[in-house]
């Protein structure tokens, strides 16, 4: 069901948020964002709140306030949208979160894709800074914070929040092991939280109206509300709200779609769906929602779709990991011979399935963890090959790969 | 008289500092400025960051936006995945290769534009999109794209 907070024309006014949250014991604010139970909006669906708790409680004289805004999973602009619209509200949030673990330095990190956004942030800052809501001694009082942006420079696994950490670092933006987790060692070896610019965005809003408002917004025990960027296949392409844990055809119908062969959600690393499972819910506990819904209708080779996807995740694989680097190369190299129908039957891809599987269990970071999802929902919801064609193979033995 | 990569790096330096740290936002200045990162840089860089040369290479080649090779005066990256594929990036591509008598991945032999592929800009609602240095064009058609391309001296 369509439902607008962030996007409501009706916002409350800038400021209001931190001021009440200044009013507040700053260990409570996290308890509040946790009570509200704020799942992370980049994809990963970690609580937010449970990060404030621990980056709250956790020892260090400095402390990290980091917001990711990264977003280059395929089919993925909300953040964008959000900035243009919204500077200075994820300022508040930032402020908000700053008070509420006790860091005075919050650092944006910008993709380097979106360059323009630059002087849309640092004119909101400069709002921010003229109107007491950012810089020294807020309201009066001991509370400092300021915001710094930082670019990427053209790599998507830094939207993992340990290689965005290696990135802010100076290095390549390869994840790290973890533990340790940011909240306890995190940028610089601070305890550092790391959102989405949405999660941070959303933040004022529960600030004001309280958890158990928040809580309500949702569908079914989903809470909230959620953003979703809708591309491809539809009459409307955009932003839209709706209440976490709404249907895929309640966006759809939003955004207006026909002739649905398939719908993507959570972009290339997210799962693939068919058009005759438009009542599956955006939500952590079903798909997974972190932005992006790209449609497909029944003119589109699903195959060539992968192979797209495919070419992705080659290129931007950070190398580090053997099971992400070779395996998404291996199901690369499966597509082109689909494609060139050398692969024919199920049985001639077994291994394949089977490689995806490792690269879910063993890959280091999420990339590798979620790569392969594309391969197995396309290969395995929208190809028809028969179960094996072994006559076929006794003159043409496609199964060498194996 | 055109500054050097030792010099360029120096300047950045006074504004970035001087620790490991500082590394990766040494080699973006550097890319501003020169379009590319010079090897002379990367020893610049290492010498300034007290990190092996080796370090610095392996972080200038890891991202993107950062090249290794010179490049043109105006860069063109061309959405190519999969939402601005559905809307005919491939034939906008097709149509500033012609425009520019180069494959994505080159340079105009008079040092004028780079062509490049790239991935999601993160303008999925209005492809097929592309990015001319840090100016995003949207909607774009084989007819725009190379008008837009045509405008950049």
């Amino acid at each position: 069901m369509k439902r607008e907070v962030l996007l409501s024309p009706d916002q409350p006014e800038l400021g209001s948020a931190l001021r009440r949250a200044m009013e507040m014991e700053p260990a409570d604010i996290a308890f509040e964002v946790r009570e509200a139970k704020l799942l992370g909006r980049g994809g990963a669906g970690f609580p937010a709140g449970v990060k404030w708790v621990l980056a709250g409680g956790a020892s260090g004289a400095k402390k990290y306030v980091i917001c990711n805004a990264d977003e280059g999973e395929p089919g993925t602009f909300k953040d964008r949208v959000l900035i243009e619209r919204y500077a200075d509200r994820l300022l508040e949030g930032m402020a908000i979160a700053g008070y509420a673990i006790g860091s005075d330095e919050g650092i944006i990190y910008l993709r380097a894709e979106y360059p323009y956004l630059v002087p849309v942030i640092e004119e909101a800052r400069s709002r921010m800074l003229s109107g007491g809501l950012l810089g020294k001694n807020l309201f009066g009082g001991r509370f400092s914070f300021d915001v710094e942006v930082r670019m990427g420079s053209g790599a998507y696994v830094c939207g993992e929040e340990t290689a965005l950490l290696e990135s802010l670092e100076g290095r390549r933006g390869e994840p790290r092991n973890k533990p340790p987790y940011p909240v306890n060692s995190g940028y610089r070896g601070c305890p550092t939280i790391i959102n989405n610019v949405e999660t941070f965005i959303t933040v004022p809003h529960i600030i004001l109206n309280g958890a158990e408002w928040f809580r309500g917004l949702g569908e079914d025990g989903d809470a909230g509300t959620k953003l979703f960027s809708i591309s491809g296949d539809v009459e409307r392409p955009g932003v839209y709200e709706l209440a976490m844990g709404s249907t895929i055809g309640e966006l759809l119908d939003l955004a207006g779609a026909v002739d649905i062969q398939a719908v993507q959600v959570g972009g290339a690393s997210g799962r693939t769906i068919r058009g005759d499972q438009l009542d599956r819910k955006l939500s952590f506990r079903d798909l997974p929602p972190g932005g992006s819904v790209i449609v497909f209708n029944g003119s589109r080779n699903m195959l060539e779709v992968l192979r797209n996807f495919s070419d992705f995740f080659v290129h931007e694989s950070c190398g580090q990991c053997t099971p992400c680097r070779e395996g998404n190369r291996q199901l690369r190299l499966a597509v082109g011979k689909i494609l060139e129908g050398e692969f024919c039957c199920r049985r001639c891809l077994d291994s394949f399935f089977e490689l995806a599987s490792v690269m879910k269990d063993t890959s280091k970071c999420g990339f590798g963890q979620t790569s392969a999802n594309c391969f197995v929902d396309i290969v395995g919801g929208f190809l028809d090959l028969p179960e094996d064609c072994s006559r076929v193979h006794e003159q043409n033995p496609c199964h060498e790969g194996r | 008289m055109a500054k050097t990569p030792e010099q360029v790096v120096a300047e950045a330096a006074d504004r970035t500092g001087r620790s490991p740290d500082s590394v990766l936002r040494l080699l973006q200045e550097v890319n501003r400025e020169f379009g590319y990162v010079p090897h002379e840089a990367i020893r610049a860089v290492s010498r300034i960051t007290g990190k092996s040369a080796a370090h610095v290479r392996g972080v200038a080649t890891f991202y993107s936006f950062l090249s290794s090779k010179p490049r043109g005066r105006h860069i063109v990256r061309l959405c190519s995945t999969v939402s601005c594929e559905m809307k005919g990036s491939s034939e906008v591509l097709k149509a500033l290769e012609k425009e520019l008598g180069i494959c994505a991945g080159n340079t105009t032999p008079d040092g004028r534009v780079t062509l490049e592929t790239t991935s999601c800009l993160g303008l999925c609602d209005k492809s097929p999109a592309m990015l001319v240095n840090d100016v995003p064009y949207s909607g774009l058609t084989p007819e725009t794209a190379c008008e837009i391309v045509r405008g950049l001296r």
